[in-house]
């Protein structure tokens, strides 16, 4: 009988998990398949509820993990095969070699001297790192990571640069068993692929971007340091469209909806109307959801003029050869016309589709119709929370992370409770 | 019970719809529950209007009067998906042929969930829809707007007509019943005349068909009767349809069309001719073309039909006609038209992948006529020429069975979307609500 608890999925929801657990008497351990741990949110430029920037929390939480030492984890993760039941699950992981240790310093020297470049995920493949690089200003390990698939493998520049001794090119992967008495499922979401949704062009249209590649646009570790600039010729925008429900509730995307991205496109608008008193935005929405007490939030951005709301679904994106501006028609079903308006630049709301749909756990898991994590058909021993569950928002997702933390004490307390039993 | 429903529809219609007009459209989405609610009751339209309208008075207010039989009856003639319409207007945008102004088909969706029949049958935009199904195809819940469009329009035909008959036309249960008519009056015809025993042949023993069915005592009274009979219920449909959407129009704060029907005709006639709004599709272009056969096809034998009657009835020239003869090429290069054209139909239909439906009775019906009319005709005339007496009578009798029961329910079928389209697109252009084609 273990009272580990086996955390997959090193985002909020994850990390929430874990810490709570943890705090309450557990041990549990994070695998994530990232090389940081903060997930989606980290990603962030503001989240809700109180539009701090994400490092906030995410600081907070991270402090928890390194004070605790009833907390573990691993990046580069993943999980390879899981075995046994309720209180007896050994998990066997994969961990990626990183071929940087414990001893750097993130100096950078590595990345100076680093002649290969790779896209960066973190950023949506809006600019590039070298293959040597630290995934992001305030990762979680702080430590440099090598993308052997974009480095040319006879260099050595790196090692040779960096005075710790940090680099090691023949770092090889490692498995590890994990005994564990419950396992939270906590995979999160991946951004909806917005080429994907044929009639807005986003894949033509260089200045189509999608919701989270704005929030790494206002961002000021991002790629154009917190100016909001369009992709195709950098100019600053000053006239934006968010196109709601792109792909979601959509039985030729996704067919749900994805809940959190009229709150997005709200928060995205006052990124740009706070940079800009002259900037403009326009939000184009089937309904507009807005539960609770974020209704104080939408009734704020009605009073401003510079932002509009207009009610009919974006349908049809083209661009305008001379300016690059892209062109939405919408059917402005208040005001009664089909209009064609010109911006310097659309947001595509796109959704989140649950990760954990596509594969990638070895658990029999019951997915529900839309590909979440059907939580109340998972076996004994076994529970799933945040996005991977459900879509919904950072606040939420951590209440239900503190929901499966307990699921997972319960394991123990049942365990603790047949054995005094007998 | 049943008053009671109705009222809480009255009342949430006027609370609703607090202005006139178009604007005030998409505020009243409240109102829907209640129209849903009222659905579940099975009432008609209220006598009770005229008193809630006066409870509203103090606010300028148009009462909605759902009709809730009228919104069963698009669910059953096709558009079953209606209600999942969640009117984001993906639909109104990505159609290539609506006017910018009010689009359709987003607000024919919210008129037909909550049972506005009258803004539907009397508005043009029922046939300016060519049914492209770019809307189907794109529509994110699946709701398909080009079917429930299809089925407001066979709604309106038999609106216009005469419903009980249109509605035997448009089932398939009653196909019999309905067959039965043509093939009575040939089949009386051929018995008067003594002809199911012994037919006179031409010179050389050929077969001659004026001499199976003659022109002056069968052919030209019975087609004549029932072609006068079909046109004058088509022409009065047409003005009924025509006064409607005047009358729409007018209340809706538009002034009455200029030049009226006739003053905007020719320019209508023009544009139709080559197609070009059915060119304008992107999911079912391939339509212009087989359509355009069609057309051409029929317009083709209207003038050989003519044109016969000219040679046979005025110059007094005996059938049959040479093939070298002007009109018998006409003939077969029409009739051939139309097998091409009405093939291509049938190939699109089954090879046409994805959401766009394969079409209802309704179309299958017209497919089918065209089809049987057209293989009878050629095969009338090639049978006569290979002097196959046993094959060529009946097939001949079939022909005119065939063109004599399109006759009778040209009213009543998809037939008369040539009527009602032709009125609508002339509308259209008189009321400016014409998209002008680029």
């Amino acid at each position: 009988m273990s009272d580990k608890v086996l955390v997959i999925g090193g985002g909020i929801s994850g990390i929430t998990a874990a810490i709570e657990a943890a705090e309450a008497g557990m041990e549990s351990v994070i695998v994530e398949r990232n090389p940081s741990l903060g997930g989606r949110v980290a990603q962030l430029y503001k989240y809700f509820p109180k539009l701090c920037p994400p490092y906030c929390g995410l600081e907070i939480n991270f402090r928890r993990i390194r004070q605790n030492p009833a907390i573990s984890y691993y990046t580069l993760s993943e999980i390879e095969s899981v075995s046994g039941s309720e209180g007896n699950f050994t998990a066997t992981v994969r961990i990626n070699p990183r071929y940087v240790n414990e001893k750097c310093t993130n100096c950078g020297d590595c990345a100076a001297v680093c002649p290969a470049e790779r896209s960066n995920d973190y950023n949506f493949g809006m600019n590039s790192t070298k293959a040597v690089y630290l995934p992001h200003d305030l990762a979680f390990p702080m430590r440099y990571v090598l993308d052997k698939s974009a480095c040319n493998s006879v260099c050595q520049a790196c090692a040779d640069a960096c005075q710790y001794g940090a680099i090691d090119l023949n770092m090889e992967e490692k498995t590890v068993d994990i005994a564990a008495g419950s396992i939270v499922i906590a995979t999160g979401w991946d951004p909806y692929d917005a080429a994907r949704i044929e009639n807005l062009n986003f894949a033509s249209i260089p200045n189509v971007i999608t919701n989270v590649m704005m929030e790494r646009l206002a961002a000021p570790n991002g790629p154009t340091s917190g100016k909001i600039k369009r992709p195709s010729d950098g100019k600053e925008v000053k006239n934006i469209a968010f196109a709601q429900c792109a792909g979601s509730r959509d039985e030729n995307n996704l067919a749900y909806c994805s809940a959190i991205c009229c709150m997005a496109s709200l928060k995205q608008a006052t990124y740009l109307r706070d940079a800009d008193q002259e900037s403009k935005a326009e939000i184009f929405y089937i309904d507009l959801r807005a539960p609770g007490k974020y209704e104080d939030f939408l009734r704020r951005l009605e009073e401003d003029d510079n932002v509009t709301l207009t009610k009919g679904k974006v349908a049809k994106i083209e661009e305008d050869n001379a300016t690059g501006d892209p062109v939405v028609t919408v059917e402005d079903i208040l005001g009664g016309g089909k209009i064609k308006k010109q911006f310097d630049m659309v947001v595509l709301a796109a959704g989140m589709e649950p990760a954990a749909k596509n594969g990638g756990i070895p658990l029999n898991i019951p997915f529900e119709d839309h590909g979440f994590v059907d939580g109340d058909k998972l076996g004994a021993g076994i529970s799933v929370c945040g996005v991977a569950r459900r879509p919904d928002d950072v606040t939420t997702s951590v209440q239900d992370a503190t929901g499966a933390a307990l699921r997972s004490v319960q394991v123990t307390a049942r365990a603790v409770q047949t054995a005094g039993g007998n | 019970m049943a008053d009671e429903s109705v009222e809480k529809g009255e009342e949430a219609g006027a609370a609703g719809e607090p202005e006139a007009g178009e604007a005030a459209e998409g505020a009243d989405s409240t109102a829907e529950p209640a129209a849903e609610s009222a659905g579940g009751q099975d009432t008609a339209e209220s006598e009770q209007a005229p008193e809630a309208a006066v409870q509203a008075e103090a606010i300028p207010a148009r009462v909605i009067k759902p009709d809730v039989k009228f919104v069963r009856d698009v669910v059953g003639a096709g558009g079953s998906d209606l209600k999942k319409c969640y009117q984001c207007a993906t639909c109104s945008v990505v159609c290539n042929i609506t006017p910018d102004d009010t689009p359709f088909p987003r607000k024919e969706m919210q008129w037909a969930q909550w049972g506005l029949k009258e803004k539907l049958t009397g508005s043009p935009d029922i046939w300016l829809c060519h049914q492209c199904n770019d809307c189907t195809a794109q529509c994110p819940r699946d709701a398909k707007p080009g079917t429930v469009m299809q089925a407001i329009a066979k709604m309106t035909i038999a609106n216009y007509s005469i419903s009980p008959i249109a509605k035997a036309v448009g089932s398939a249960k009653t196909f019999v019943l309905m067959a039965l008519l043509p093939v009575i009056v040939i089949m009386a015809a051929i018995g008067f005349q003594g002809h199911f025993s012994d037919v006179p042949r031409g010179d050389n023993g050929a077969i001659v068909y004026s001499k199976f069915m003659d022109i002056y005592r069968a052919i030209d009274p019975i087609f004549t009767i029932f072609f006068v009979i079909a046109a004058i219920l088509l022409i009065m449909g047409g003005r009924r349809y025509w006064s409607d959407m005047v009358n729409n129009h007018v209340s809706d704060g538009g002034s009455p069309p200029e030049k009226g029907f006739f003053g905007n005709l020719w320019p209508t006639v023009t544009e139709f001719l080559a197609h070009k709004r059915f060119r304008k599709c992107d999911e079912t272009r391939d339509r212009a073309n087989s359509h355009l056969l069609v057309f051409y096809a029929f317009v083709g034998l209207f003038l050989t039909s003519a044109w016969a009657f000219v040679y046979i009835d005025i110059v007094h020239r005996e059938s049959p006609f040479p093939l070298y003869d002007p009109i018998k090429i006409l003939a077969n290069v029409s009739a051939a038209a139309g097998i091409i054209g009405i093939t291509m139909v049938l190939i699109y239909k089954f090879t046409h992948a994805g959401k766009i439906s394969r079409g209802s009775y309704y179309d299958w019906w017209l497919i089918g006529t065209i089809y049987v009319l057209l293989l009878t005709g050629i095969g009338a005339e090639l049978l006569r020429e290979a002097n196959s007496a046993v094959l060529a009578y009946p097939v001949y009798s079939l022909h005119l069975m065939t063109v004599l029961f399109l006759f009778i329910y040209t009213p009543f079928s998809k037939m008369a979307h040539m009527m009602y389209r032709m009125v609508a697109l002339v509308f259209a252009r008189a009321t400016g609500r014409d998209l002008g084609v680029e």
